[in-house]
Order: structure tokens, then C-alpha cells, then sequence
């Protein structure tokens, strides 16, 4: 067999040959394309579209009573009362309620899809402790059923996870909820990475079956330290190289590892840690991981147990991703709260959110943060609507790095909205119609914005 | 004291009954009448919502709806005003395994499956009426339900079994409530043969025992026969062939559906359908063979090539039909106390509140064959005193009862809370 001579490491490099005639010259800089699969998504056609007379819960705590909401290019135009737009297709919002599109931080639609046959299950990949080299959106297929039953529940955009497996489960992605052929038509452009972590149960009974580590908590905790410390040498290696080329010298690159590149990123800032991670205790231990290792913890989803450090999420910055009532499946899911978000949520600086995990109570998560809204108001705390609204759409656009385009109903942001039938959070709630940077995805009571997957047509 | 509205002879029934008791020196609390007043009763009989309405609770059971007088032996700390609020039988809960499973993942806190187990498996044996789960599933207004057994490699899981939510040891009310069998796609194998064993089984015995009746006239005419004990199993069979009892079975394809409307109408049997994603495609097959359905209002997706038909409309839809609905959690136990929003979700989607109500009190008491699930004379007296609408999210639990014992909903979940809202300069641990 003949040998190869060229250097392997040409992963998104290009070589010319004449740089390597003058042996004075620099190679060719090494750069890695940190965007390989890039967002095609295209907004749907759209019309300019002006709401008469709702309720408006902005997701930013207010709720304002009989106001107009102009949707023009994309974007909430005007917000107000008595609005008119010339040309702008009305809608009479009276007696309707308006909130923000709702965001799912916590999904594994598409990766875990309907049917749930053994040949879609694509979401977990368990064959290592550390696969941070996987990315969800490898595996997402958007022909699943679920996203337009997620759309009809009014949720706009969410994050793809992978499962829960593994230490460090690979990246998650996070997606507009529309009708796409391909993963990149859906991607949310610019949105940042995820990483998922996992404490706890999970990746100790997995490996621990296979008499590998970890098969304990402290045998999760040593997985992570290991991980972050080759991280940290690859981190320091890159730029090295980096610092060593800006000098004129010519540096061999670092050999690439696309497991240490998505820790690399989280090193860097530029990927946000999304760690399941449901108990007290073990949440601590990741915040102060975080510190050691110089990154920020992110956001502890499943967090059954958050109301227990309910200050120490806020005094750090953690958001904290909560069902109203899940628990009991195991032990670390035993000590539930129904007022749960509502203790985080009272905390200063506190990132409360309503998160599924479902792709049933993805459809209903306006009726989940209706649950802790009464419970918690039964129990004493001071919340409304307009609180709770900002539990499925302003903090989960903040964990998600988006809250800059989405999440809340603001002059200048995407016009991702929900028209309500009455109060959202009713039992009885349904979403009429749900837009998407200004474009109108579904509704109720037309055919013609009602997409069906490829899947379901023609199934008798 | 005026007369009751209620036919007298009735009345004085229950009165005798109370005062005659045996054990009156030692009689509980419930032995003594309660009246609860001027409640919107939603009856789930004929009589319909009654306005303002009194009912009379003795000895656990009602005694009477809407008496011309309050009885004499009333005491003053006995009479609850509802104040206009709306008043409900309790709500049933099925095929879920409360009080057989605490935790889930935790091996040694399941009792509901045995890899072993068969239509013989009795798991009330098993049951814990002191679990986290059941004051917890109290906020949901829930006084009783139908355990299931999860079973083993059978396809008959075992026997399901009533319980009250009263938490008290004497809480299993029927045991041995029919058969739990389950039907339909597998990764190995075809659901042919799971048909065709159910068959067969039915069949046999039913040739068994017409053919042991056959000999035995014979032998009678000459000798004393010599006629074996019947096994357990065959007893099961029995009973499910001589329509005593219900037989459960969990299935979603239409066409399996259909196979099973078949099945009862060979022999004669008492069908309850558990699942039933695709029932709206043979709901009229259904409805006329009278066959209830026990349903999950919120399951939607096609998750299975059983199920590409589940829809939020399937509960409106089959009841349209005349189909009776029942509605129930499915999945974990955990979340009993949801089965009310499963109603509310039915509601949005087209069922009527009336029939929403009956899909989770009488049309579930009439399949299990449970003397719950309405409020009417000589009716467990199951009731639920509610803030608002039973099925909204703003609504809670006011006051409940089970037998005409008052229950609480305050669970472990709440001491939880009440601790980490307490301010301590102790660590919490100290704070009870």
C-alpha cells in the first residue's frame, strides 16, 4: 500500500502547491469551519398583518389589554392601541389573547420521532461516555409528525437535544417550527450550539452495566473532569498554533479531535451547556465543574430539585429548564414540587422555565405553566399570566442565546406570535394562529396552513 | 320534620339499617348523617346539574338527594355549606398501577409484573395503600380506581382490581376484577397467534365444560361421577364465559378491534377496550356490540403502525358514535391527578362537559362493575367539592370524600415545599 505523504489534518483546509515551493512562507493558516451545515431557512410567504383588540402578554411580564400588534417584514412593527396600516390584512383580536411563540428548550423531535420505530431512534448515542463529537442534527428528521402537532400547540422555535445517555451527549440544535425537507431549512440562523450533559442515574447505570466508568456519581463527576482537562490542552493548543502563525513563524497545526472541538467551543463561549440534571446536590457540583474548568454551567434541564438552591441558580445565572409535575419515574425525580418553577422563578436573577421533553405536553406547554401558575397562587405567591407566559418564552429564548430575536412580543423582534382563543392558560386554550417571523404557519380554521407530514399522507 | 322527597320506604331502609347495626356503640364517624347544602350537583344520572341541592351521606353511602327536611339526628358540625360550588361523584381512575409502584426505576418498589405471571396473577395482593402517589392523585379529585396489572411474557397480564383512595388498609374494594390481556404489533413474532391463543383458550374451555356437562347427565344416570377440580385458570374462563366478568384487553389497530368485537360476540363475553387508538375507523361496530372503550384524550401522534389514527377528536368522535368513553392516564402513575385535564382536553376537542364527566365517574364505574361513580341513593358516597370547573387548570380539590369520609390532598410533595419555603436559621432538615 502506498504511503500517504500529505498531512491528514486538510479537514476545511485548502493547499496550494506553491506554498510549499518557498520554504520562508507559511502554510496555508488552518481554520476550522465552525459552521459547516449552515441554516438555509427562508422565512414563509408572508403578508403584513395588523391584530385588532387582544390581550397581549408581552413575555416580558406585562399584559396589556385591548392592544393592536403590527407584523410587517419579518418583524413586530408597531405595538399599541389604535394602530392602522395601509394595506395590512386585519384581524380582530378581541376576546383573543396574543403571547410570544413558544420555545421548547427541551425536545427530541425529529431524533425520537413518531413512529416510534426501532430503525428512528437516533437520539442517544450510547456507545461512549464522551460523545460530544455527535451532533442532534445529524439525526433529525423533519418528516416527524410531531412538529406539527408542536406547531399547532403554538411552539415556535426549540432546541433538539440528544438523549441523556452519556456524560456528554453531543450537540443539540435549535430549529424554527416549520414544514422543511431538510434539517438546515429549519435551522435558527445564528442560533448558538448546545452541548447536553447528564448527571446522575443515567450515564451510571448505562456504562455501569458494562463495568466501565462511570458506574457511580463520583465516576460521573471524574468523566467530566477528564474531559475539560484534555479540553483545556487542546484549547491552549489551538491557540498556540493561532499565536505562533500571527508571529510569522509555521506551526503545525494541532491534530483535529471533533469530540475536544465541542468542548473547545464551550471553552470559548461560543456553546452553551444544557445539563440534565435534576437534583440538588449534583447541580451544585456542575456549577463549581463549571468554575474549575473556567466555562458557565449553562442551564440544568429536568431540575426536579431546583427549588432546593433556588438562590444559588440565581446568584450564578443559571437557568433551570422544569416540568410542573413529573416525578417519581426515578429516585432522582422523587422529591417533585408542583410549585417548583415558581420557587426558582422568586429568586433574584433567577431563569425559570417550562421545559417538555414530550413530544405529548409539547402540544400543551401554555396548560404545564398553567399548572404551576394556579398551584403556585393556591400557595401564595404573587404571579399572573404575564408571569408565567415568560416561563415558555422570553427564559427559554435566554438559554437558547436568542432572546436577542425571539421570545417576546417587542417592537424590533421576530415576529414570532400566537393568537389564543381565549386564555391560554385554560384548559380549554387552543391556538388559532401561530406566524413565524411574520408568516402565518397555521390555522385553525384553514386548511391551507395546516401542513401534514409526508408520513401521514395517504393513510387510510 | 318534614318529609323526605325521596320515596319514604327507602328512606326509613337506610335508617333502620344504620340504627339497627350490630355495631352502633363503636360505629365511626360516617355512621352519623352529613348534609352537604346548596351545591351545584352534577348528579350524572338522569336527574342531570341540580341547583342548590342537599345531599344526606349515612354509613358511607348517600342517602338521600334533596330531602324536605335535614334528618334529626343531624349535628350542626355535620352540615357542609357548599356554597353554589359544584359538587361531582369522585372521579375513576384506571388501568394504572398505584400502590403497586413508588418509583418506577427502582426494582424493589414494583409489584404490578412477574415475568411468570398469567391470567391467575392476583397483584392486590401486593397493594400499598400507604403510598406517596395516593394523596398526591387525591388532588385530582380521584377517590378510586381500577389497578392493572403490567404482567409477563403472557399475553393475559394477570387479574385488574379495584381500589378507594382512602388510604386505609381496607382500601382494595374488588379483587380479581376480570382479565388484563394485551394485543397487537411486537418486534418478534405476529399477533395472529396472541389472537388465535385468546381464541383458542375461550374455545376450549367453552368445548371443556359442554363436554363434562354431556357426561355427566350420562354418568348420573348409572353412577356418582368422579368430576376433577377445575384449575384456577379454568375458573377465570369461567366466570369471562359466563359474562361475570369483564375481559380487559389492550389493543389499538382497527382491524384488531374488529377481531375482538368478534371474539366477544362468539362468547358472549363482557369486552372493556383498553387503547383503542384507531376506534374512531370502527366506532360504529363498536357502539353496536356495545363494547366501552378505556381511552388517553391526549394521545395524538402516530407512534406505532397500531396508532396512525390517534387523535385529540377520538373521544368526541366515539362518543358521536354511541361508543361509551372512559377516559384514563396511560403511561406513568405518577400524574393520576391529570385524568380531570385529560377531560378539559376532550372538551376543547368536541366532547360535551356532561359526557366528559361521565367518561371519568359512571361510564367507568358501569365497566368495572363499581357502585360509584354517581350521585344517587344507596351510591358510595365518593364526593368532590370543587372551587370552579372540575376540568380547568385554576380549579382545585375544596373538600373530598370517600364512603362519607373526608379526605385530605396533602401530600409529601407539599411538605417538600412548605420546608423550602420556611426561612430557618437551622439547616432544613430541622423544619417539619
Amino acid at each position: 500500500m502506498r504511503k500517504i505523504t500529505l498531512p491528514l489534518l486538510a479537514v476545511g483546509v485548502s493547499v496550494t502547491l506553491t506554498a510549499c515551493l518557498d520554504a520562508q512562507q507559511q502554510d496555508m493558516k488552518v481554520t476550522i469551519n465552525k459552521n459547516p451545515y449552515p441554516s438555509s431557512y427562508q422565512p414563509l410567504p408572508q403578508q403584513t398583518t395588523l391584530i385588532k383588540n387582544a390581550t397581549v402578554l408581552t413575555g416580558t411580564g406585562e399584559k396589556l389589554e385591548n392592544t393592536d400588534v403590527l407584523l410587517q417584514d419579518g418583524k413586530i412593527a408597531r405595538l399599541g392601541k389604535g394602530i392602522s396600516a395601509a394595506g395590512a390584512l386585519e384581524l380582530d383580536g378581541a376576546g383573543k389573547w396574543l403571547t410570544p411563540g413558544i420555545i421548547d428548550v427541551h425536545s427530541h423531535l425529529g431524533v425520537y420521532p413518531s413512529p416510534s420505530v426501532g430503525s428512528h431512534q437516533d437520539g442517544n448515542e450510547m456507545t461512549a461516555p464522551n460523545t460530544s463529537e455527535v451532533w442532534a442534527e445529524h439525526s433529525v428528521w423533519p418528516q416527524d409528525p410531531g412538529f406539527e402537532a408542536a406547531r399547532i400547540g403554538g411552539v415556535t422555535t426549540l432546541q433538539i437535544l440528544p438523549g441523556s445517555a452519556n456524560l456528554f451527549g453531543g450537540r443539540g440544535v435549535t430549529l424554527r417550527n416549520v414544514p422543511s425537507i431538510t434539517m438546515q431549512g429549519m435551522k435558527f440562523p445564528d442560533a448558538p450550539y448546545g452541548l447536553k450533559m447528564a448527571c446522575g442515574e443515567n450515564p451510571k447505570r448505562v456504562y455501569g452495566e458494562r463495568k466501565e466508568l462511570p458506574s457511580t456519581r463520583m465516576g460521573n463527576m471524574a468523566g467530566y473532569r477528564s474531559a475539560w482537562a484534555k479540553a483545556t490542552e487542546y484549547k491552549r493548543a489551538w491557540e498556540k498554533y493561532e499565536r505562533d502563525y500571527a508571529a510569522g513563524k509555521n506551526p503545525q497545526a494541532p491534530e483535529r479531535d471533533l469530540t475536544l472541538d465541542t468542548l473547545k467551543g464551550v471553552l470559548d463561549g461560543e456553546i452553551l451547556i444544557h445539563n440534565h440534571c435534576y437534583k440538588a446536590e449534583e447541580m451544585a457540583m456542575m456549577i463549581d465543574l463549571g468554575k474549575e474548568f473556567n466555562y458557565h454551567s449553562g442551564t440544568f434541564h429536568h431540575a426536579v430539585e431546583a427549588y432546593k438552591i433556588s438562590d444559588l441558580l440565581g446568584d450564578n445565572g443559571n437557568c433551570a429548564a422544569m416540568w410542573p409535575d413529573w416525578w417519581g419515574f426515578k429516585m432522582e425525580a422523587y422529591d417533585m414540587v408542583q410549585e417548583n418553577v415558581a420557587i426558582v422563578d422568586a429568586a433574584k436573577n433567577s431563569c425559570a422555565i417550562v421545559h417538555s421533553d414530550s413530544d405529548s405536553t409539547i402540544q400543551r406547554l401554555n396548560q404545564e405553566a398553567g399548572k404551576i401558575l394556579y398551584r403556585a397562587k393556591e400557595n401564595g405567591f404573587d404571579l399572573s399570566e404575564a408571569d408565567a407566559v415568560g416561563w415558555i418564552t422570553l427564559n427559554p429564548a435566554k438559554s437558547l442565546g436568542i432572546s436577542d430575536k425571539t421570545g417576546s412580543v417587542e417592537v424590533g423582534k421576530n415576529a414570532d406570535v400566537v393568537l389564543w382563543n381565549r386564555n391560554p392558560f385554560s384548559v380549554y386554550a387552543q391556538a388559532e394562529q401561530v406566524f413565524v417571523d411574520g408568516a402565518k404557519v397555521y390555522d385553525r380554521f384553514d386548511d391551507k396552513y395546516q401542513a401534514k407530514s409526508d408520513f401521514l399522507l395517504g393513510q387510510k | 320534620m318534614r318529609l323526605f322527597k325521596t320515596p319514604l320506604s327507602r328512606v326509613a331502609l337506610f335508617l333502620s339499617a344504620g340504627i339497627g347495626a350490630a355495631t352502633l356503640a363503636i360505629a365511626p364517624v360516617s355512621a352519623k348523617p352529613l348534609a352537604i347544602t346548596h351545591a351545584n350537583l352534577h348528579t350524572v344520572t338522569e336527574q342531570g346539574v341540580l341547583a342548590d341541592a342537599t345531599v344526606i351521606i349515612e354509613d358511607g353511602k348517600i342517602l338521600a338527594i334533596n330531602p324536605q327536611a335535614l334528618p334529626e339526628n343531624l349535628s350542626a358540625d355535620r352540615i357542609i355549606d357548599a356554597g353554589g360550588k359544584t359538587l361531582t361523584p369522585g372521579f375513576i381512575a384506571s388501568f394504572n398501577q398505584l400502590g403497586l409502584v413508588e418509583v418506577s426505576a427502582v426494582g424493589e418498589s414494583r409489584d404490578s409484573g412477574e415475568k411468570k405471571a398469567d391470567m391467575t396473577f392476583d397483584p392486590s395482593l401486593a397493594f400499598n395503600p400507604r403510598s406517596s402517589l395516593i394523596p398526591y392523585s387525591r388532588k385530582g379529585g380521584i377517590t378510586r380506581s381500577l389497578v392493572a396489572p403490567s404482567g409477563g411474557d403472557s399475553i393475559f397480564k394477570g387479574q385488574p382490581f379495584a381500589v378507594d383512595l382512602s388510604g386505609e388498609f381496607d382500601s382494595v374494594v374488588k379483587s380479581s376484577l376480570g382479565v388484563f390481556v394485551t394485543i397487537g404489533g411486537k418486534a418478534k413474532g405476529s399477533r395472529a397467534f396472541d389472537l388465535q391463543t385468546l381464541w383458542h383458550k375461550l374455545e376450549d374451555r367453552q368445548k371443556a365444560v359442554a363436554k363434562q356437562k354431556a357426561k355427566k347427565a350420562e354418568k348420573s344416570k348409572k353412577e356418582k361421577n368422579d368430576d376433577k377440580e377445575p384449575k384456577r385458570d379454568e375458573l377465570i374462563l369461567d366466570a369471562l364465559l359466563a359474562g361475570e366478568q369483564p375481559l380487559f384487553v389492550y389493543a389499538n389497530r382497527a382491524s384488531d378491534l374488529l377481531q375482538l368485537v368478534k371474539l366477544k360476540q362468539t362468547f358472549k363475553l363482557d369486552l372493556v377496550l383498553v387503547g383503542a387508538a384507531d376506534a374512531p375507523l370502527v366506532a360504529k361496530q363498536l357502539a353496536q356490540a356495545e363494547v366501552p372503550v378505556v381511552i388517553n384524550a391526549l394521545r395524538n401522534l402516530p407512534e406505532s403502525f397500531d396508532s396512525l389514527h390517534a387523535s385529540l377528536a377520538t373521544p368526541a368522535a366515539l362518543a358521536a358514535a354511541g361508543v361509551k368513553v372512559i377516559l384514563s392516564t396511560s403511561g406513568d402513575t405518577h400524574n393520576l391527578y391529570q385524568l380531570r385535564y385529560q377531560a378539559g382536553n376532550a372538551v376543547a376537542n368536541g366532547l360535551s362537559p356532561a359526557q366528559a364527566l361521565a367518561s371519568v365517574t359512571a361510564n367507568a364505574a358501569d365497566a368495572f362493575g363499581l357502585d360509584a361513580g354517581r350521585i344517587a341513593v344507596g351510591q358510595a358516597a365518593d364526593l368532590v367539592l370543587w372551587s370552579g370547573d372540575p376540568f380547568e387548570l385554576s380549579t382545585q380539590v375544596e373538600k373530598m370524600w370517600i364512603s362519607g369520609e373526608e379526605v385530605g390532598t396533602s401530600s409529601r410533595q407539599d411538605a417538600l415545599r412548605d420546608r423550602y419555603l420556611t426561612k430557618s436559621e437551622l439547616p432544613k432538615a430541622y423544619v417539619k
